[in-house]
Formats: C-alpha cells, sequence, structure tokens
C-alpha cells in the first residue's frame, strides 16, 4: 500500500513539473510584453526586459522560475504591471472563490442528491421524467446565462437580491452566483444518484433484503444509498475543484473579485502579466491534481482491485 | 396559524432588511468600466486610476467645471520671464496621518516617478514637460539631480529646459502628485497603495475598502480636506461593470447612480421617457484614426509606402456615415489630426481643430477623388490588387469591431482591387504586432494626456513612442522640436500656427487617417448634479456633486 501512494505521489509530482513547464513556455512564446509599452520608447521596453530577465535563454528563464518557485514565490512576487505583490491579492480572490465555491458545493451536493433520489425511487413517473428535464438543462445551459437570468428576475424585477456582489453583506450577495454556479452540479449529481440507485435497487442483494421485509428509507439508508454514493463521491470530487477555482464569466457579471476575474484581468490587459498568469496556472493544476490524487489514493483503499491493477502497470 | 404568523414576520423582515438597492442621500454610486490598475500615481496607467487617485490626492492645480486651470494645493504659482522656472506656493493642506503637505512630497513623488515609472515616464522628459534632466534620470542618473527642489516647505520649485506654454494644465494629471515620503518609506516594499491602509489621503475622499482588482471600492468624505466646506458628496462607491448591458440594466433598478452604456443602447435609452432625460453625450480627447505602416519592405503591405494608395484608402471612407450608423454613440466625424473640442487657444479660446474643413482637400470622403489617387497609385506601384491585413485589439468592446467592419466594406466598394483581411487581436499581441511593425494597417487611438496638441503630435515623429509607421519628416520633425525646446517654445502664437503646418505635413502625407473624436454617453440620475467632466486628465471629477 505505501508503494503504491508513494508511486501517486511521485506521479502527481512530476504532472506538476510538467506542467510549470508547459505553461512557462507557452506564456513566453506568446506575442506581447509583459508591461504596458503604450507610451514606452523602444530603448525603454529594452531596459525594462533586461531589469525583468526577458532577454535570456527561455531554459534559463524557467530554471530561475523554479527556483523561485521552490523558495515559495511566483516569480518575482510582483505583478509586472502594477509592481503590486501578488499574494496578498492571490488570497483575496482565492478566499472569495472558495467560499462561493464551498456555498454552491453544499446546494449542488443536497438538490443534486434530492433530485437523484426522487427520480430513482419515482422511475418511470411524472417526477423521474421531471427531474431528467432539470438535469438536461442544467448540462446545456451555461452557468452564466442562468446567472444573467437570476440576476434579472431577482435584483431586476423584483428588486430583493443586490445586483453587485458586496462583500460586506457576503452570504446574501453571494447566493445568486452560488445557485447559477451549482446549477451544473446539481444536474451532474442527481443524473449520476439516480442511474447508480437504479442499478443498485435491480441489484440481487437488495431484492433480497426486500424479501427479508426490510422496506421504505430503512432499506434505502442501509443498502441503496450506501453502495450507489460511493461512486457519486467520485464525481463531487472533481466538480469540487472546479467550482472553488472560480468562474470567469459569472465572477466578472457579478463583480466578484475572484481567481476567474483575476485570470482573465491578467491576460486581457494592455500586458499579459506572466506572474499572475503563472501563479494561477500553477494553483489551479495543483488542486486538481491533489484531488485527483486523493482520489487515487482513496480508490486503492476502497478497492484493492484497482490498487492490484495499478501496480503492475 | 402561530406558524403562519411567525413565518409572514420573518419574511417581511429579510424583505426590509435585504433590499436590493442601497440608494441614500449624500451616496452616489458610479459604474467604473474597468478595474483600477494601480493607485501609485508612478503605476497608474489608465482613466480609471486616474479618476480614483484624483478623489484621494489633490495636486498643485485642479480644472474647474469648464476646464479652467484653477489652485489645487499651490496656492498660486509665479513664472520665471524666460518662462522655465516655476515657483508654487502651497498652501495649509493635510495629510489623512496628520502631516502637513509640503513641497518635499512632490519632490520626493516626481524624482521616484522618474526612476519607476514605465508608461508615464517619458512625461516628465523634453517631449513634454521638459523638466531638467528628466530624460537622464529616467535611463538612470542621480534623481538628485532632476530640476525640482524644495527651498522652504510651502515652495516648491520646478526647472524647465525650454519654456512649456501648457505646464499649469500638467499639473492636473496625476503623474504630478505629490507622496509623502515618511508614509511610502514605512510601508513594505511594493504595497504603496495596494490597499486603503496603504495609501494616504490629501484629497476630497478617502477609501474605506479596496484591493487591487477590486469590483468595488467605496470612499468616503475627507473631513480633513483643505476644501471640504465644498464637499457635500458623503459617501462615494465605484462598481467595476465591464458589459454595458449591465451597467443599463443595473441603472434602471437604481442600484447605479451613473453609468456610460454603448452606442447600440442608444435609441432604446431615447424611447424611454425618463431615461432619454438622463442622457449626457460629452466628447472625449480620443482620436480613432487608421494608421499605416509605410515600411517599404514590408512584405505585402511595400504598397502603402505609396501616398496615392494611403491618400486613396483615406478618401473612401465615410466618416459621417461610420459615427451615425455604427458607433452610434455621440462621438463625432473628424477631418484633422487633432480631436474636436479639445485644446482651446489660451488668448481666442478656440479648439485647435475648431476648423474641420481646412484639410478637406487630403482628408473627406470623396470617392471620385479617392479613384483618381487609386490609379495614379496604381500606375506608380505597377500593380492592380493589393491585399491589406487591418489589426485590431477587440477587447475593447464591439464599437471598434462595427468600425472596422464598415471601413473595410466602405473601402473595398470605393477601391475596386483592394482587399482588407480584418485581424482581431488582443490588446497585448496589438501592441506588441504595432511597435514591432508586423502590421498593414491598424485601428488605434490615442487618448491626451494634457490639454495641448502636442499630445498627439509627438506621436508622428521619428523618434516618437508607439506605433511604428516607418515615417520620417525632416520638417515636421524640425517643426516639433522648435515647438516644444526651440525658438518658437516661448512664442505661443508662432507656435500655434507652426502646428497646424506641421498637421499640413501630416495630412497630406497620409500618415494617418483621422476617423472621429469619441464620445461617452452617460446617464445620471436626475437626483445627482455637480458631477464635472473633461476631455483630459482626469474623466469625472466629484468634489462638487450632489446626490439629493
Amino acid at each position: 500500500m505505501a508503494r503504491y501512494i508513494l508511486r501517486r505521489i511521485l506521479l502527481a509530482l512530476v504532472t506538476l513539473f510538467l506542467i510549470v513547464f508547459v505553461l512557462f513556455v507557452l506564456i513566453r512564446i506568446m506575442p506581447g510584453n509583459p508591461f504596458p509599452v503604450e507610451r514606452m520608447t523602444a530603448e525603454m521596453i529594452a531596459m525594462k526586459r533586461a531589469e525583468l530577465g526577458l532577454d535570456e535563454p527561455i531554459l534559463v528563464q524557467f530554471a530561475n522560475y523554479l527556483s523561485l518557485l521552490m523558495s515559495g514565490s511566483f516569480g518575482n512576487g510582483t505583478s509586472l504591471y502594477n509592481g503590486a505583490p501578488i499574494k496578498p491579492i492571490l488570497w483575496a480572490c482565492m478566499e472569495n472563490s472558495f467560499k462561493i465555491g464551498v456555498l454552491s458545493v453544499l446546494f449542488g451536493t443536497a438538490v443534486g442528491l434530492l433530485l437523484g433520489i426522487t427520480a430513482a425511487l419515482n422511475r418511470g413517473k411524472f417526477l423521474d421524467g421531471f427531474c431528467t428535464v432539470v438535469s438536461i438543462l442544467g448540462v446545456c445551459v451555461p452557468s452564466y446565462v442562468f446567472m444573467i437570468f437570476l440576476q434579472y428576475f431577482f435584483s431586476f424585477k423584483i428588486p430583493f437580491f443586490p445586483y453587485f456582489f458586496d462583500v460586506s453583506r457576503f452570504l446574501f450577495s453571494s447566493m445568486m452566483p452560488a445557485l447559477s454556479l451549482s446549477l451544473f452540479s446539481i444536474a451532474t449529481i442527481s443524473r449520476f444518484t439516480r442511474n447508480e440507485m437504479v442499478e443498485v435497487m435491480n441489484s440481487d442483494y437488495v431484492k433480497l433484503a426486500e424479501s427479508k421485509g426490510l422496506y421504505g428509507f430503512e432499506l434505502l439508508r442501509k443498502h441503496v444509498l450506501r453502495n450507489a454514493l460511493i461512486p457519486v463521491v467520485t464525481v463531487i470530487a472533481p466538480l469540487v475543484v472546479d467550482l472553488m477555482t472560480g468562474a470567469m464569466v459569472i465572477e466578472k457579471i457579478y463583480g466578484i473579485n475572484g481567481m476567474g476575474k483575476l485570470m482573465v484581468d491578467a491576460i486581457a490587459g494592455d500586458g499579459v502579466d506572466y506572474n499572475y498568469v503563472l501563479a494561477l496556472g500553477i494553483l489551479f493544476s495543483s488542486m486538481y491534481i491533489f484531488v485527483m490524487l486523493l482520489l487515487d489514493i482513496l480508490y486503492g483503499i476502497l478497492d484493492p482491485r484497482i490498487r492490484i491493477a495499478k501496480e503492475n502497470v | 396559524m402561530k406558524k403562519i404568523l411567525t413565518l409572514i414576520l420573518f419574511v417581511t423582515l429579510i424583505l426590509t432588511t435585504a433590499c436590493g438597492n442601497d440608494s441614500e442621500p449624500g451616496k452616489l454610486r458610479v459604474m467604473l468600466g474597468s478595474n483600477v490598475v494601480s493607485l501609485d500615481t508612478a503605476k497608474a496607467t489608465d482613466n480609471a486610476s486616474f479618476e480614483v487617485i484624483a478623489d484621494c490626492i489633490d495636486g498643485l492645480l485642479q480644472m474647474d467645471k469648464d476646464g479652467r486651470i484653477i489652485p489645487a494645493i499651490a496656492e498660486s504659482y509665479d513664472v520665471s520671464p524666460d518662462g522655465k522656472t516655476y515657483t508654487f506656493h502651497l498652501r495649509n493642506a493635510k495629510w489623512s496621518n496628520g502631516d502637513e503637505v509640503t513641497a518635499d512630497d512632490f519632490v520626493f513623488a516626481w524624482r521616484r516617478h522618474c526612476q519607476v515609472s514605465d508608461k508615464y515616464a517619458y512625461i516628465m522628459g523634453s517631449t513634454v514637460a521638459c523638466i531638467k534632466n528628466a530624460d537622464a534620470v529616467v535611463k538612470g542618473a542621480d534623481p538628485k539631480t532632476l530640476g525640482v527642489s524644495a527651498p522652504d516647505s510651502k515652495t516648491f520649485v520646478v526647472e524647465l529646459d525650454a519654456p512649456v506654454p501648457f505646464f499649469p494644465s500638467l499639473m492636473v494629471f496625476p503623474t504630478f502628485y505629490p507622496i509623502n515620503e515618511k508614509f511610502y518609506n514605512s510601508l513594505e516594499s511594493g504595497t504603496y497603495g495596494t490597499t486603503h491602509e496603504n495609501f494616504l489621503y490629501n484629497g476630497a475622499f478617502v477609501m474605506t475598502s479596496y484591493v487591487p482588482g477590486s469590483a468595488s471600492i467605496q470612499l468616503q468624505k475627507n473631513p480633513d480636506y483643505w476644501d471640504a466646506a465644498n464637499v457635500t458628496l458623503e459617501k462615494l462607491h465605484y462598481q467595476v461593470v465591464s458589459s454595458s448591458d449591465n451597467a443599463l440594466t443595473a441603472y434602471r433598478n437604481k442600484s447605479l447612480d451613473l453609468v456610460t452604456i454603448n452606442g447600440n443602447q442608444i435609441e432604446y435609452v431615447k424611447s424611454d421617457g425618463q431615461l432619454s432625460k438622463d442622457l449626457h453625450i460629452i466628447t472625449t480627447g480620443l482620436l480613432q484614426y487608421l494608421t499605416f505602416n509605410q515600411d517599404p519592405k514590408n512584405h505585402h503591405a511595400g504598397a502603402l509606402s505609396n501616398v496615392n494608395l494611403r491618400l486613396a484608402i483615406s478618401n473612401s471612407i465615410d466618416r459621417e456615415s461610420l459615427v451615425n450608423n455604427y458607433v452610434m454613440n455621440g462621438s463625432r466625424a473628424t477631418y484633422t489630426a487633432i480631436p474636436i473640442d479639445f485644446a482651446p487657444n489660451a488668448k481666442t479660446g478656440k479648439f485647435f481643430a475648431e476648423d474641420q474643413k481646412q484639410f478637406a482637400e487630403y482628408v473627406g470622403f470623396n470617392p471620385d477623388k479617392a479613384k483618381e489617387y487609386f490609379e495614379r497609385a496604381k500606375s506608380e506601384l505597377g500593380r492592380n490588387d493589393f491585399d491589406l491585413t487591418l489589426i485590431y485589439a477587440n477587447d475593447a468592446g464591439d464599437t471598434v469591431i462595427k468600425v472596422v467592419q464598415a471601413v473595410k466594406a466602405q473601402v473595398e466598394e470605393n477601391l475596386q482591387g483592394v482587399k482588407i483581411t480584418l485581424q482581431p487581436m488582443t490588446k497585448a499581441e496589438y501592441l506588441d504586432k504595432v511597435t514591432t511593425n508586423s502590421y498593414d494597417m491598424a485601428v488605434t487611438n490615442w487618448t491626451p494626456d494634457y490639454d495641448d496638441p502636442m499630445t498627439f503630435f509627438t506621436l508622428w515623429t521619428t523618434e516618437g513612442s508607439e506605433i511604428s509607421e516607418h515615417w520620417s519628416n525632416a520638417e515636421y520633425d524640425r517643426i516639433i522640436a522648435e515647438c516644444t525646446t526651440g525658438n518658437l517654445a516661448a512664442d505661443y502664437n508662432a507656435r500655434w500656427n507652426a502646428l497646424y503646418s506641421a498637421e499640413k505635413i501630416l495630412l497630406e502625407n497620409a500618415v494617418i487617417a483621422p476617423l472621429y473624436t469619441g464620445a461617452n454617453t452617460n446617464l445620471v440620475a436626475e437626483n445627482v448634479s455637480g458631477v464635472d467632466f473633461h476631455s483630459v486628465a482626469v474623466d469625472r471629477v466629484y468634489k462638487h456633486a450632489v446626490v439629493k
């Protein structure tokens, strides 16, 4: 088991390294300067590039970046655009995205499970059809469209929720973005739950339990949900990361200082702020890799067949 | 029954406490079209930053509602007879930490600006403010050699290399604002202006909440402001809104009191009784124009080094149709290299580009003349087909997309044989292409940094920054040099006339094809008055704003 875990961790580190390398190279070969050149003369641009070490060969730049990263700093640690330190801003944006992400995960999981279970229990009936329609809508309609819809009805037609995000009223003003973000997870989780439950309910051991005289909630809790929900957890995990890394469009529309908005701002300005784009890219990927690693390990513990199969690869 | 009553009570409680809009008397809620890049005057590069900085910090001078220069921190100033030394006499004003605003704060800020600024480093130097030794300090010389000094705490002296007739108007630009050295040094390096606590105020407002990239910024009245008696606004709230549809809905919802909308929405706004009353169209100093890469070696655009081809293109663009049918936000068709309603003559009060017909011979919509020029170009170049690319930055909204499509359609229709390929790209890539010579034509714009035509004319000198047109004209360069640091700098009228000759050279050579002068279409709530709009330096000023 220890060998298995060690292998997973090593693999994760190699993946992360490769991602950092690819990101670094891609950003460097993108056209444009990382700082605003609009009113600068060629001489000044050259001076500035030399100051930032951008005139060195790309591998040397990468080695420098990596050594700084090892010491816990993203590049020189400041925005190349306005010179302000990156980290405080990064953490502040992460906090906002995290909080809204958690809200939408909670909401999405709760509603998703409820819908999925309801659909499975009423298979073939009206409620099943209703839940299917909701989940198809959830997969098809992008969350920002839903967001605009919510904003129009609940901030404009009926001015109940604030039109823009407001840190001083965090919970209240993050209801709408969290709700719209959770639409996709509601859809995914409910569909997955329904299918798993239907499968489990048709299995021999549930039929046996039924014939033993177990009914209703007891049967559901002890036999069906237990077995059906383990695979569902594997869907929820990546969704969690997805939601926590922020949503570019929603953050932009609703005026939330989150990681998605930060990424867009770093790319779409007069210059591409290398340090921000890289820092965010590294954070996003490490979060995914970490969650996948956890899942892998969890799988290995839950299901020895996977561990053995993978160890033989 | 009891339960139902409790529920009703609970719901009403929530409804009353959580109402969607938070309007209150004395509070102004304003849309910002983009993020504040930086509150550090040496790092700020954009209108949003300049506006917020100007709310918080007063410079030496400021503009009144009509754009005239009036005192701010400097109670008065003297100019030496040769126009090369300015002595500013500062009033008693306080920073928000209780310190006096002194001449040293200006000395520190200006020296530091030359050392650390990127985009606006040039403004202190010989093409604009001409402050003694500024160019050398920008390149790394000892900042103490910069021509600024503080003989005493209330006297600030600036020495120039040449008389600069518009020098007082430069003082309105946030680049020239003071920074309290003691406060600056007490902060961790790089953190000045990164939160509301890491910033010091001597202006009409202080921030109560801000982090970089903030989508909302809260300010409140500064009780220690030297002119606090004339500030009635209690609170100022900025909301960054990047979509104008979103802005309009927020305005109708009364979540914002001042928003900027785009051309598409004007028709709708005009059809609505109340909204049409709130509509204010304000000309900005922005000049939108077409620029040509004249490098003869440029692989397929070498043709653009031919002046007749450039003139043909310029004369086949219907600028009136462009502004009325595509831009539609109150922008005005422009036939000069200097935008309309900008840079008034200090003596006559007439705007520099008041006469829009003076260069009609070279710039205008004249398809017949365009064809004539085109025939000449074809015979001179010995070819009939021209494939040209037109690049533009597409992240500035959909107006520019409509403009390039219209320009393409008009030119291709009037000049049979010209084919234009449109190439959208991000702003960063666009800037890279125009500065490194990899383009044929570009739609670009320039916003003035100070209230003088020179802010545009320096763009097209051989040494000029930004876009490389690969155009060089000795006579043009000579006139501009004469007017900045040469003999004409001190003679107001002669300089003014010389600038017209420079403009003529520019336009008869069709170095650029001017398109239009930009405008902002604002909606201002009816209970709001006293917001000052300007076309240079600081777009909007709220010191005298009133919200009833």
